[in-house]
């Protein structure tokens, strides 16, 4: 019951006003650019779902039913794509197209000095943010994509071959469909990180419905007119938390049993073959080779940056927020899993999708949320029974930062260790009643081994996620208390770029290397 | 081992811990120069100075909601403005103007609540390939039909801008000033987007002719800091300070104020003094390139070398940005200024 309550924190503060200061922003707004933020708002999702689904879903249709060059390596390759952050990607474009950058760079290297600046495309804002959120995020689609086709029972392009269709016909007849609700999945979560996000578009100067609230709330006290934009925003992803929702459900019909054979991969040739192996390869190089070579060309470019990096504590700080914030997720999405299996109540269901609210909602905007809330509940509590503010416990400190990750990866963590439980047979554990075990001792002996691997997979995504992190981190940290990705911003801030690349490098590093590590559950063929 | 979870158990309560010598610092400014500054200054007078950095508003936000609690003493960032608009919500406690600092800070780069730490003058920057500016021009002619398609700055939401505006409200009034927004809106080159510098190299790629940034920007493209190409691209621009027929260029500050809950207040003046030594003041010149907030400390040579003798706007207080920033905003968002 807590557990749900505690998630629903950003809706509850954005929902009801604290204090109630208006401003003339929302009038100003309306009569210039509300529009254009909203145009902008659409352009993005509407942008990057088409993106994320092109490259996710004909990625997973040629790495999951073809054999080409490379197949074993861009199977888990395309993945590590999880490990660059949008705002980072976002800097490597900005510093590659810009004017005098690293491509005019590599042009005077080749071809001598010249004025290549005019033949340099200058990217749109839009089109920049697009693909830049696009780049990091197609991976869900990608995964979930992947498992899908591997769970069908069938080889789907025997079955079309038996009915006579072409390759084409039988991708958009039977495999496209068959896979259609865990696109639609992967895309929902596409959809809501992209409409929340701010670092990326806010770097390339592209104001959205985000930027509208983060400006009417935290630039002029307006929670009135953040109230009405968020409920927009609100209203967005609600729509796509239901097709979400609803293509879960009927994903079950869809879901075969388990009685698995490995699927006889079609052996591509000669042209076929090299379109695929440049497809995979292009999305590679895109998603996760460019940022990594940009950030590389400047680490080595400018060596003295170096020098001024204290590696032990950001590691050491990096790794104790993923440890904490990943345990208490883990032992809390876990009972309350198991809560509602046993309790079987409609209620905590209910309570439970609320928590999606932490996914959706814009870090920065949380972050502001859970400060405005923790200080109106220490002062109430002060106010009225006299208690010790309790403030300095949660703002400033590793606990709030903690709790703060609580809300934001909550529904990450539950929805996770939630699709494994739904693997268990209630059968299971009512013969395990009919043994005499009680119910903890079911929990223990029986859940806790067969979800190891959920639990496993559920720790790396908060993990990676973590050490992503920037909104949360900058605005509740303690003193003194730097993780890559505030390091990498505070450069960024100071207007150089070349110093935050090597801290964007090892938060690359650092989530890559979890990326290795679980890519055998990612990618499980099981 | 032991001294793992003891490190462990430290970072978890640290913001319950008070140390005895100390001073507690929010800033929006995120130079590591800063950082290496005040450590100097412990290494002086053993007062630990411990940060937090992040965004401007976020930061202000963070603090009002910690009341009473605020472990912060004070609150440094990069713009007057913003220092005027959290004194006025009652923020700050009086006491940053020392009488120490009173001695070497002009009064029109303080108040009671906050002092300046530097100062950073917004100026044109032009190619001299294409065009000559004629020593009296100004900002107001940025405006001016002739320069369609020509002229490019950073957004309205930049806090820079907010200042300079407010400043063109204070001399000429805001009728004067909104249609001055709509003429310069009509002359922009391209969309408002991108940071300070990247205006100063869409005029070196030939994307304008004028652009407006701050000085420190080509200081830094100059040094080499970001590389040849850069430095080769700022080598093709030329800055300009403009209204030195009347007013003078548009200045403002990096400053700081004592928080109103400040615990360690004496430390906070304390590490402003220091702030406004020659040696501090030095290291700030040679490092973000700014100009020095006290006399007798030249900028750094790759700022000098422009001309030391330019006539600032001392006219326009400093601290009346803040009253006019909002009004700013709307002038410039109502004019179709992104
Ligand atoms: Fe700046």
């Amino acid at each position: 019951m807590i557990v749900p309550l505690l998630v629903a924190i950003p809706i509850i503060t954005i929902f009801f006003s604290f204090f109630d200061t208006r401003s003339e922003y929302l009038t100003l707004l309306k009569n210039t650019f509300l529009l254009e933020y909203i145009s902008n708002s659409f352009f993005i999702l509407v942008g990057v779902l088409f993106l994320t689904f092109i490259f996710g879903v004909t990625s997973a249709y040629f790495v999951s039913f073809y054999n080409f060059t490379g197949v074993n390596f861009f199977k888990w390759a395309l993945i590590l794509s999880f490990a660059v952050p949008g705002y980072i990607y976002a800097y490597s474009l900005t510093a590659f197209f810009e004017n005098y950058g690293t491509a005019f760079s590599i042009l005077t290297f080749l071809f001598g000095d010249s004025e290549y600046n005019q033949y340099i495309p200058k990217f749109d804002g839009l089109i920049g943010s697009i693909f830049s959120i696009s780049f990091s995020l197609f991976g869900y689609v990608y995964v979930l994509t992947r498992a899908s086709f591997l769970y069908q029972s069938h080889n789907l392009i025997e079955v079309g071959k038996n009915l006579g269709f072409s390759t084409k016909r039988s991708f958009f007849k039977i495999i496209l469909p068959s896979a259609r609700p865990a696109i639609v999945a992967g895309l929902s979560l596409v959809a809501m990180e992209a409409v929340s996000d701010f670092g990326t578009v806010s770097f390339f100067s592209i104001s959205t419905l985000t930027t509208a609230i983060y400006n009417s709330w935290i630039s002029f006290d307006d929670l009135s007119t953040a109230n009405q934009l968020s409920f927009m925003l609100l209203f967005f992803i609600l729509i796509l938390f239901i097709i979400e929702n609803y293509s879960r459900k009927s994903a079950k019909y869809h879901q075969p049993s388990r009685g698995f054979k490995s699927i006889p991969k079609i052996e591509l040739k000669g042209k076929k073959s090299a379109l695929a192996f440049t497809f995979c390869s292009m999305l590679f190089f895109c998603s996760f080779l460019f940022p990594v070579f940009q950030m590389s060309y400047w680490t080595i470019k400018f060596p003295k940056y170096f020098q001024d990096i204290d590696l032990w504590s950001l590691n050491f700080n990096t790794l104790l927020l993923v440890f904490l914030s990943s345990v208490c997720l883990i032992v809390f999405s876990f009972l309350s899993n198991y809560g509602n299996r046993v309790s079987k109540s409609k209620l905590l269901n209910y309570l439970s999708a609320f928590s999606i609210s932490g996914y959706a909602i814009p870090g920065v905007i949380l972050a502001v949320a859970f400060i405005t809330f923790i200080s109106w509940l220490s002062d109430t509590f002060t106010s009225a029974f006299g208690f010790a503010s309790f403030k300095p416990l949660f703002i400033g400190s590793v606990i709030g930062l903690v709790l703060a990750y609580f809300v934001r990866f909550f529904s990450l963590s539950f929805n996770g260790i939630r699709s494994g439980y739904l693997k268990i047979n209630q059968s299971i554990d009512d013969s395990a009643y009919l043994l005499g075990y009680s119910k903890f001792k079911t929990f223990t002996r029986i859940h806790v081994p067969y979800l190891k691997s959920s639990v496993f997979l559920v720790g790396v995504l908060i993990a990676i996620e973590i050490i992503k992190e920037l909104p949360i981190t900058l605005i509740l940290r303690p003193f003194n208390f730097e993780t890559f990705a505030t390091k990498a911003y505070s450069y960024a801030a100071q207007d150089l770029l070349e110093a935050a690349a090597f801290p964007s490098l090892c938060l690359i590093m650092w989530a890559s290397l979890f990326i290795l590590f679980a890519s055998r559950y990612i990618l499980s063929d099981k | 081992m032991k001294k793992l979870v003891l490190s462990i158990l430290g970072l978890l309560f640290i913001s319950t811990s008070v140390m005895a010598q100390e001073v507690n610092i929010f800033s929006a400014r995120h130079y590591d120069s800063d950082v290496q500054l005040y450590k100097k200054f412990t290494a002086k007078t053993g007062i630990k100075v411990n940060i937090v950095s992040g965004k401007d508003k976020a930061l202000q936000k963070r603090i009002k909601e910690e009341g009473k609690d605020c472990k912060g003493d004070l609150y440094i960032t990069a713009d007057a403005g913003r220092l005027g608009a959290f004194q006025s919500q009652g923020m700050f406690q009086k006491g940053a103007s020392s009488a120490g600092i009173k001695k070497v800070v002009p009064a029109n780069f303080r108040s009671a609540y906050w002092t300046g730490i530097a100062k950073r003058a917004r100026v044109i920057y032009y190619n001299p390939k294409t065009v000559n500016p004629s020593w009296n021009m100004t900002y107001e002619d940025l405006a001016d039909p002739k320069y369609k398609g020509r002229v490019v700055i950073r957004q309205s939401n930049n806090v820079y801008n907010q200042s300079l505006v407010a400043s063109l409200i204070k001399n000429n009034g805001a009728k004067n000033t909104e249609t001055w927004a709509k003429g310069l809106v009509s002359n922009f080159a391209r969309k408002a987007k991108g940071n300070d510098r990247a205006q100063i190299l869409a005029v070196a790629a030939g994307e304008a002719d004028w652009a407006v940034a701050n000085t420190y920007y080509i200081a830094l493209m100059l040094s080499g800091k970001k590389g040849p190409e850069q430095q080769a691209a700022a080598k093709k621009v030329k800055p300009f300070f403009p209204n030195q027929d009347g007013r003078g260029t548009h200045m403002n500050i990096s400053g700081g104020g004592i928080l109103k809950h400040a615990p360690n207040k004496a430390n906070a003046i304390k590490l402003l003094e220091f702030l406004l030594t020659p040696e501090a003041q030095k290291h700030i010149v040679n490092n973000t390139f700014e100009y020095s907030m006290i006399d007798g400390v030249e900028p750094n040579k790759l700022i000098s070398q422009f001309g030391l003798g330019f006539k600032q706007d001392l006219k326009t207080k400093v601290s009346s940005y803040g009253k006019l920033q909002a009004k700013a905003l709307k002038i410039m968002t109502e004019a179709g200024w992104n």
